[in-house]
């Protein structure tokens, strides 16, 4: 009152106005963007994993007291003593000790025989149809996960709903009709970057959207700046994320295992995403496509997956952040079961999908699949990957996945929320 | 050296205070009468930046000292039809895309054709039309199919859309892109001509399924075969065919036509078209747009109808100023324009991929949708990153940009006054008073902390101005 605006602009600014928070900011802004607590504890997240390039679900997920299974695979067979137990027919794969100890922990479920009807065998094709979710609709232009963040998006929450981590091309199912998902090879792509050259002692002049406006009734210049500050603020909470937590979680040195960690920072920084997407096997026909001397490489490559998760469980975990998490993973097919002449598998159709996370009911999912009555030499399919998907959106992120997926599938009852 | 002060924000929103120009700009009369700028709307800088905005990429500080002088009616002359050899600009960069190879090439190509070209409102429509029909390289996978595709968008892009549409439903991208490349008589393929019929022309819930089927038979014995258009005459269904109430044994030709005489068609395109050059925050009324529909219906004549958007008073009123957000290549060159500089455009390419405008590679078959969806916090912190990287004078960019050697050329000789420069250049001035003045105040103190190097202080300020919630307004 002793002031006129202008006066106390001066004199509570001064030079460095724009790098303080607080006084300029225009109420309205400060109680949405900072003052009130930043987001809703119950948000939920969502980790997809890709496998990519058709993962053997049966040397992953391994009916080892089926006497087919040793029937069908003489060379590519895994010895049943150093099979990790879950009944007298099932067993996880050697390698995948760490996968043993979450199931153990109930943070571990596995649905099995996932899949859907006339499966196509090409790695485009399956590849598209996971992503679309329709394999009606070879030339559907969007993915599902883009779907859904265009069905939550709300021009007064310009957080960034559904985010691609990886280095590779954006993989399509998080292709939206209207968002921009972004894709970013490490935290940093999140950050505001400064202009060089701004001495030490001083922080750089950003937040110049905290700078009040006379409201001039234009609501679109209301939305940027809000949208700045927002951005600001989340640029913040990543970059002080990243530099309280850089090396104190464990993780194992593997691509994946640094993506996963970077997905915990960011889950840390509590941003606003509620989708990460992560691709493990490079793009493209990956990794997972063995069609010859598959047993090392797999190996490898299990290990490497159920070891990272379990570090990502792990950070999550000691965090507490573990019961909002939700990890899934998907390969476009499963395989052969009957080996190729060749210590491989050629592509097939169902395949188990793993589910991680802190409010799972845990235990195998579903019928096992059978080795004998087979779609085209491989495992049918019990489960439609929609209803996995129905799952996620529905009972994990409160969307509607009816929109997102145009009809309504049955969830599956696997979460405890 | 003319410098505008801050002191001219608000002048040119008196159309908004004044209630009689609110009044008369609901009369599509007077709303699409050439704006004569008078002591209530005078011309501006403020105008001049607008009009650059929207009919072009931004402008330099010439570009708009000149529009200054030449008055709003001259200057959108000059931007219609422009007096330098643009035919002869066109042709050359036409030859460097044919050799480019690959659609990487091609985003780089473009983008530099729109720094450079002497029309940059060709550049700006044959933008609107690549969203418009929306064609994806990702489905094509074919560098030369690409490449004809946005040349075919070009060369119609102010001219007629009648032969712009004819050229659409005989160009082997979009029949490729849409999945409808093989129209046998068998089977007639529906993938062009649903599309045909409503996100291209009618707009969605002008015709039927019925209509879709029958116009599909039309388009029977066109294929595409090795990239090209090829007609198989004994697969053409030549049989009558009832579409959208007309009956005939029609051809493609035809039903190109059908959908052009319905009303529907040029209403459509003059409401997008006012989004992208007027105003995305609120739909014109039915009566406002009345007359442009009407006269845009009898020939299809693209410059006329972007002619009289341009050069009317609604265009220059409140209800279009500051009414658009801008997509990533409008933020990104206004920048590089502004700074009259030419910088890696393959860098470019990429950088406004992730801010989600991948040129050559709209999303859907809806375009980008644009406007609010532009923004969001991973974008804004890619534009901030993207503005550092145009100015930071090193890096991929290199030191293309310098904010300092154009305040001195355009003889500014402090930081202060090249600030001012900056602020006048890039917002024409108009923000809010406290706003600028706080602004050139950090600047000065920014300066004066350890004897700071002009240049470097004038690259950080150019960077404070770009990243103003106002910059991000078309």
């Amino acid at each position: 009152m002793f002031y006129t605006r202008r006066d106390f602009l001066k004199a509570t600014l001064g030079a460095s106005a724009l790098s303080s928070f607080a006084p300029a900011v225009p109420n309205f802004l400060v109680r949405s963007v900072m003052a009130s607590p930043k987001r809703d504890d119950r948000d939920t997240v969502l980790v997809v994993v890709q496998l990519s390039g058709g993962n053997d679900g049966l040397n992953t997920v391994v009916p080892y007291g089926d006497d087919e299974y040793a029937r069908n695979r003489s060379t590519l067979r895994l010895p049943s003593k150093e099979l990790h137990k879950i009944d007298s027919v099932i067993g996880l794969h050697p390698r995948m000790e760490a996968f043993m100890r979450l199931y153990k922990d109930g943070h571990l479920s596995i649905v099995q025989g996932v899949g859907y009807p006339n499966s196509d065998r090409s790695h485009d094709g399956a590849m598209r149809i996971w992503h679309t979710a329709d394999p009606d609709q070879p030339a559907c232009q969007t993915g599902w996960l883009g779907r859904a963040a265009d069905s939550v998006w709300n021009p007064n929450k310009t957080d960034t709903a559904a985010v691609f981590v990886g280095p590779i091309a954006q993989p399509f199912a998080l292709k939206a009709e209207n968002v921009i998902v972004p894709s970013i090879r490490s935290l940093g792509d999140l950050i505001t970057r400064q202009m060089p050259g701004y001495p030490k002692n001083k922080s750089q002049p950003k937040h110049a959207a905290k700078l009040r406006r006379a409201d001039k009734g234009n609501q679109l210049l209301d939305f940027l700046q809000h949208s700045t500050l927002n951005a600001c603020a989340n640029s913040r909470r990543i970059e002080a994320v990243a530099k309280a937590s850089a090396n104190t979680a464990e993780y194992p040195s593997f691509q994946l295992a640094a993506t996963f960690r970077t997905v915990a920072q960011l889950i840390r920084a509590d941003v606003g995403i509620r989708i990460f997407f992560t691709e493990f096997g490079g793009g493209g026909i990956g990794g997972f496509d063995n069609h010859a001397n598959q047993l090392g490489n797999h190996c490898a490559l299990l290990h490497q997956l159920s070891e990272s998760v379990a570090a990502f469980v792990r950070d999550l975990k000691r965090d507490k952040l573990l019961d909002r998490v939700l990890l899934m993973t998907f390969s476009e097919f499963g395989r052969t079961v009957k080996e190729n002449g060749r210590r491989g598998t050629n592509h097939g159709a169902a395949a188990p999908v793993f589910l991680a996370g802190g409010r799972l009911k845990g235990g195998l999912i579903g019928p096992r699949p059978s080795l004998t009555d087979l779609d085209n030499g491989a495992p049918k399919f019990h489960i439609d990957f929609r209803r996995v998907y129905a799952t996620v959106l529905d009972r994990w992120l409160g969307f509607e996945s009816r929109i997102v997926l145009d009809r309504q599938f049955k969830p599956l009852d696997i979460l405890n929320v | 050296m003319i410098v505008q002060t801050g002191k001219l924000p608000g002048q040119h929103r008196s159309g908004q205070a004044d209630p009689t120009i609110a009044e008369k700009l609901s009369e599509p009369g007077w709303a699409w009468a050439a704006y004569q700028p008078d002591r209530q709307r005078p011309w501006n800088l403020a105008q001049a930046g607008h009009l650059y905005r929207r009919a072009a990429f931004g402008a330099s500080w010439d570009q708009l000292q000149q529009a200054l002088a030449d008055g709003p009616q001259r200057t959108v002359d000059k931007l219609l039809r422009p007096q330098a050899d643009t035919t002869a600009f066109n042709r050359a960069y036409d030859e460097y895309e044919t050799s480019a190879g690959s659609v990487d090439a091609l985003r780089a190509w473009w983008l530099r054709r729109i720094i450079q070209t002497p029309h940059p409102l060709l550049e700006k429509m044959t933008l609107f039309w690549h969203s418009h029909f929306a064609t994806s390289a990702a489905e094509v996978n074919n560098a030369r199919l690409m490449q004809q595709h946005v040349q075919l968008l070009r060369s119609q892009a102010l001219n007629s859309f009648q032969r712009l549409l004819e050229g659409i439903s005989r160009d082997p991208a979009v029949l490729i892109w849409l999945g409808a490349d093989t129209n046998r008589k068998a089977v007639p393929n529906e993938n062009f001509a649903r599309p045909l019929m409503e996100a291209f022309t009618l707009g969605p819930g002008h015709c039927t399924e019925k209509d879709v089927r029958e116009a599909a038979r039309a388009f029977t014995g066109w294929y595409v075969m090795r990239g090209r258009l090829r007609y198989i005459p004994r697969e053409h269904d030549g049989n009558v065919k009832h579409i959208l109430g007309q009956e005939g044994k029609f051809t493609s030709d035809d039903v190109v036509r059908i959908v052009l005489e319905q009303p529907a068609t040029a209403r459509t395109l003059v409401r997008k078209l006012y989004r992208w050059l007027i105003c995305e925050t609120e739909q014109p009324d039915e009566m406002l747009i009345a007359p442009l529909v009407e006269s845009f219906a009898e020939d299809y004549d693209i410059l006329k109808l972007v002619e009289t958007m341009l050069r009317s008073n609604l265009f220059f009123s409140a209800v279009a100023y500051h009414q658009r957000t801008k997509c990533p290549v409008e933020f990104a060159v206004g920048i590089v324009n502004g700074l009259e500089g030419v910088i890696s455009t393959t860098q470019l390419a990429q950088d406004l991929a992730n801010l989600g405008q991948n040129l050559y590679n709209p999303p859907t078959i809806k375009g980008w949708t644009g406007g609010r969806h532009w923004i969001n916090s991973a974008t804004l912190v890619g534009r901030n990153n993207l503005a550092v990287a145009l100015l930071r004078g090193s890096g991929p960019y290199g030191d293309k940009l310098n904010p300092w050697a154009i305040a001195k050329k355009h003889e500014c000789s402090t930081p202060k006054s090249a600030a001012r420069l900056l602020l006048d250049l890039f917002l024409q001035g108009d923000l809010d008073p406290e706003v600028y003045d706080t602004v050139l105040k950090t600047a000065q103190a920014s300066a004066s902390v350890g004897g700071d190097d002009p240049e470097g202080m004038v690259r950080r300020f150019a960077h404070t101005v770009v990243t103003l919630s106002e910059f991000h307004l078309a």
